[in-house]
């Protein structure tokens, strides 16, 4: 009886399989191109754009654009790549900066090369280097994660300072700073999640460095910049410079409810702190603090992600035809999506356009994006290895060490210990 | 007079704390209703009265996804996932109850066995599995590995202990066949077993997250807790749009549970003797 | 087995047998076997995705000198060891006091006990996150009534995420035993009861020495239960704290999906993870199955 229901079931389905098969035979022509994103308000959304450029000059093409939690897509596709089944992945898939050698080395094959279509030379290097493998590249580069510091003009105000106060300082004056203006306003410098890690991320790669050396190996117990990055973070946790928050949603509230008076982080994040509008007018921004040590300098990177091309996709060619016309050519392009969305595209030439020399009101009329653009080619270039992830939860477990006054020598020491056994 | 004041401090005493419990138990259901009429500040602030943002809370929550859609995707894949595993496990729990042998006992217990498998360890294995049977991105494709649970299985085969024998062999010496056995006498005798298990094996469906998450990828197929999940950790959660739609998911299980609440203590009273 | 000579009413109620469970063995077969068996021959490789070799046994070499397994393997324990005896006794001490016979309102109180488990995971996890947060309604509660004057950093502190979870799971879980044992409870004659206590034995004496030995089947069912379902904790882990902060509410369960799905994926090396879950499990219940007979 079960059965037969099932074969029903089936019967139904094909049924309708068949009504719609008819109706994508009537439209034989036409390409849908899917692609899989995660942020509605950023990346989906300006991929919705690239998307509506490209049909209006290719009207068979049409776009399916997928929106899922980050950790989500990213589960998604680690599972179906390990499968090795194809035919239920994207065209187009988003992934962070981060994970992207992780990917490239793990499946094989599995991500269509670009090189030979796309001229990869008019992107800022750091990119290209990231999405590199045997001689080959991988992906088309989207979005910077080029950092700056954000401040509230009117609260150090209150402790004395200016704008003038704020440019390429050092994370020690970072401190005094902040302990100045809490005693001056009552509010902390700014809100960290104690679990994170992106400010030790942030302080090493402004020397160029990683947890591993250009081959790859491991580079912890000898690496200055990070014992610099560690020895700043402790001072960070036990002077109390900053309110605890956890997660993202908390973090974000801490800004926009204007608990603190800086955010640390990457150009990305401006759309949120533009979110909240009442704050316009209050907001400055300035280079990121640079580290005490040799090599350390006020431009750094954080996150930022690009769009690889899977090798199994229906629409593989288009795809990469798609990518190449907007992404590597339309300059435009990029002055919508800055002014649409606060995305800093990491096609130099897009910084030309007009959008990149705008004075905007919400922080207080400085060309914003003119600067972060300057940054940008000062950021460090890294190699992340395929082992960041596992880097960050060794740095991550033993910042409770860090907080009790464990010697940083030590817990750089715990760090190696962590890591080289995950690198199996 | 003595045991009296005793009892009676007693009597408070127990009060008291069954009324904590209680108190507790219901705290997070309330702070989820009167977060769903707060806005998203107004949530992580920890505010604690009703406010005016509910039906704005459910416009943007309407705005952003199909919520009737969602619905009827979790509801298909509850109902039927329960149909089947209620079908399937309770022949197995009486065949391997009422009809006993050695081979058979060994494979019950080898079946008992697999509950201790975490869903992690199969999770890839399942998934190629899935996708060489063509079922990803489908609702069979999250049911079919969800129906043989070995805990319904042995929830079934305790149960069915209860089942007066007498029964059967009134049945069989009646001229019943096997099987209109189990579907004419089991199954109606067995009611409140069945809306007991009715009630579990539905809400497993129902909550499920990791498998579906894995299986079924275009939107048009996603279900309440899936749309929950991707609510929760996007870059900008809205609180209160978030607590909306945690209280859409909350509510179908409350009201199953509501509607089957006495058959469901009568089931759970069968399944322990 | 199968011998000519066997009686023929044997052989029917043979073959009944297999067709009455045979649905639920292809199924098993089909989603449950032959998946384990694939990843056992998983687990004898280690690798990068796809990118893997033959190690046999060498991932198990790797177990002992994995500082993070040893991290989730102690959480682990920690939870079992904290939050089931907690859950368990909460759940005996609430069924018997539901259990008493002239008690009011028993119906809606035992509903409302019940309720949280009919919550999903991922929803009843979104509420506790935004419950615990830095400013959430429990540090403004807790400050209001004056018990805490700075708030508590619940989820950002090592010790205080560990208490949020087994404050959730406890929160989810409790009133679901607790129906257990009040159904047992109501199958308990009550002229023990009366009898005992005709005797002048103290209610707390009675619940020890007629309750408890009476509920012992249940007892363990229950521990046993929630001794898989702990030592496979996820669903909450990942949602309210992702393991943090520091690993430390790391699970099991939520290593093995961070080496298939966040670190470099290895596959192989989280089948082997995974088994060590199995094994655990069949050793907890084979020692609480052996404790509770031993008392008989």
């Amino acid at each position: 009886m079960n059965f037969a229901k099932r074969t029903t079931l089936k019967a139904i389905a094909g049924l309708a399989f068949a009504s719609t098969g008819m109706f994508s035979a009537a439209a034989a022509s036409a390409k849908e191109v899917t692609v899989w994103a995660w942020d509605p308000n950023f990346n989906i959304a300006i991929m919705k754009e690239a998307g509506a450029r490209y049909t209006a000059k290719h009207p068979d093409v049409t776009f399916k654009i997928v929106d899922m939690a980050k950790a989500d897509l990213e589960q998604k596709l680690q599972t179906t790549l390990a499968s090795g089944v194809t035919k239920t992945l994207p065209d187009i898939v988003l992934i962070e900066d981060y994970n992207a050698p992780k990917y490239l080395r793990s499946f094989p094959g599995a991500f269509a090369p670009m090189s030979g279509v796309v001229d990869y030379k008019q992107f800022a290097k750091y990119k290209v280097d990231l999405m590199s493998m045997g001689g080959k590249v991988y992906g088309l580069p989207f979005d910077a994660g080029v950092t700056g510091m954000y401040y509230r003009r009117d609260m150090i105000a209150k402790a004395g300072f200016s704008d003038k106060d704020m440019q390429n300082i050092t994370w020690d004056r970072f401190i005094e700073i902040a302990k100045k203006v809490e005693a001056a306003t009552g509010k902390k410098m700014m809100a960290m999640d104690p679990q994170d890690i992106a400010l030790i991320r942030i302080m090493m790669q402004s020397t160029g460095r990683w947890y591993f050396d250009a081959n790859g190996k491991l580079d912890i117990k000898n690496n200055p910049a990070l014992k610099a990055a560690l020895e700043v973070e402790a001072k960070l946790i036990t002077q109390n410079v900053f309110k605890p928050t956890a997660g993202w949603g908390e973090w974000v509230g801490a800004f926009n409810k204007g608990d603190v008076a800086s955010v640390l982080s990457g150009v990305w994040i401006t759309g949120s702190i533009k979110a909240e509008a009442s704050q316009s007018g209050k907001w400055g921004v300035a280079p990121i603090p640079a580290l005490n040590i040799k090599g350390s300098v006020n431009a750094s990177n954080l996150g930022g992600s690009s769009w690889y091309v899977l090798a199994g996709g229906k629409e593989k060619n288009t795809a990469i035809d798609f990518l190449n016309a907007i992404y590597a050519k339309d300059v435009d392009f990029y002055q919508v999506i800055l002014q649409s969305r606060g995305a800093v595209g990491t096609m130099l030439a897009s910084r030309n356009g007009k959008a990149y020399s705008e004075a905007d009101p919400f922080f207080g009329g400085a060309k914003v994006w003119q600067s972060f653009s300057d940054w940008l080619v000062k950021v460090p270039s890294v190699n992340y290895g395929i082992y960041t992830a596992e880097g960050d939860a060794a740095v991550a477990a033993q910042l409770p060490n860090l907080a009790q006054g464990m010697p940083v020598d030590k817990v750089l020491d715990n760090i190696q210990q962590q890591l080289a056994s995950q690198m199996k | 007079m003595m045991i009296n004041w005793v009892e009676k401090i007693r009597n408070a005493l127990t009060y008291t704390f069954l009324g904590v419990m209680a108190f507790l138990s219901l705290f997070p259901f309330g702070w989820m209703v009167i977060s769903a009429t707060n806005t998203s500040t107004d949530v992580t602030k920890g505010k604690l009265s009703f406010g005016s943002a509910l039906f704005s809370n459910i416009g943007k929550f309407a705005e952003q996804f199909n919520i009737g859609l969602i619905f009827w995707n979790s509801a298909k894949v509850a109902i039927l996932g329960t149909l089947f595993t209620l079908l399937v496990s309770s022949l197995a729990g009486y065949g391997f109850e009422v009809f006993r042998s050695r081979a058979r006992e060994r494979l019950y217990q080898g079946l008992l066995l697999t509950m201790m498998i975490p869903f992690a360890a199969l999770m890839i294995p399942l998934f190629i599995l899935m996708a060489s049977a063509d079922m990803l991105d489908t609702h069979a494709g999250v049911i079919l590995p969800l129906i043989s649970s070995a805990y319904i299985i042995f929830y079934f085969r305790q149960s069915t202990k209860a089942f007066p024998g007498e029964l059967r062999d009134a049945a069989r010496v009646d001229g019943l066949k096997e099987w209109q056995i189990f579907l004419f006498v089991y199954v109606p005798v067995m009611r409140s077993t069945y809306a007991a298990a009715f009630i579990i094996v539905f809400m497993m469906f129902w909550n499920s997250f990791l498998w579906p998450l894995i299986v079924l990828q275009s939107p048009e197929m996603k279900t309440i807790t899936l749309v929950l999940s991707s609510m929760g950790s996007a870059y900008f959660p809205d609180f209160g749009v978030i607590m909306v739609a945690t209280v859409m998911a909350t509510l179908p299980t409350l009201v199953v549970f509501f509607a089957m609440q006495r058959q469901f203590v009568q089931g759970m009273l069968g399944s322990i003797k | 087995m199968g011998q000519a000579a066997r009686p023929a009413s044997r052989r029917f109620y043979d073959i009944n047998g297999w067709c009455f469970v045979s649905a639920a063995l292809a199924l098993i077969a089909a989603f449950m076997v032959y998946p384990i068996c694939q990843s056992l021959w998983m687990s004898l490789h280690s690798g990068q995705g796809t990118v893997t070799e033959f190690v046999g046994l060498g991932n198990i070499g790797r177990l002992t000198s994995d500082p993070i397994f040893i991290k989730a393997l102690s959480n682990t324990f920690v939870f079992l060891i904290v939050q089931v005896p907690i859950m368990i006794v909460l759940a005996l001490v609430m069924a018997s006091c539901l259990n008493m016979p002239n008690l009011k309102a028993k119906g809606i109180i035992r509903t409302i006990i019940f309720l949280p488990c009919v919550t999903s995971l991922v929803a009843y996890s979104v509420l506790f996150k935004s419950m615990f947060s830095y400013d959430g309604v429990i540090n403004s509660t807790l400050a209001y009534l004056g018990l805490i004057s700075e708030p508590i950093p619940w989820l950002s502190d090592p010790f205080w995420a560990k208490v949020v979870i087994i404050i959730a799971v406890t929160w989810r879980w409790t009133g679901y035993n607790m129906i257990f044992y009040l159904a047992a409870m109501q199958n308990i004659d009550k002229s023990i009861y009366e009898a005992a206590r005709i005797d002048g034995i103290s209610a707390f004496r009675r619940f020890i020495s007629i309750t408890i030995p009476m509920l012992k089947p249940v007892i363990l069912f229950t521990t046993v239960t929630s001794t898989i379902g702990t030592l496979q904790l996820f669903d909450e882990a990942m949602n309210i704290t992702s393991g943090g902060p520091s690993d430390s509410t790391l699970t099991l369960s939520l290593y093995i999906y961070n080496l298939s799905f966040k670190f470099v994926p290895n596959f192989g090396y989280a089948a082997t993870v995974s088994y060590v879950i199995v094994i655990l499990v069949a050793i907890l219940a084979f020692i609480q199955f052996y404790a509770a007979r031993e008392r008989e």
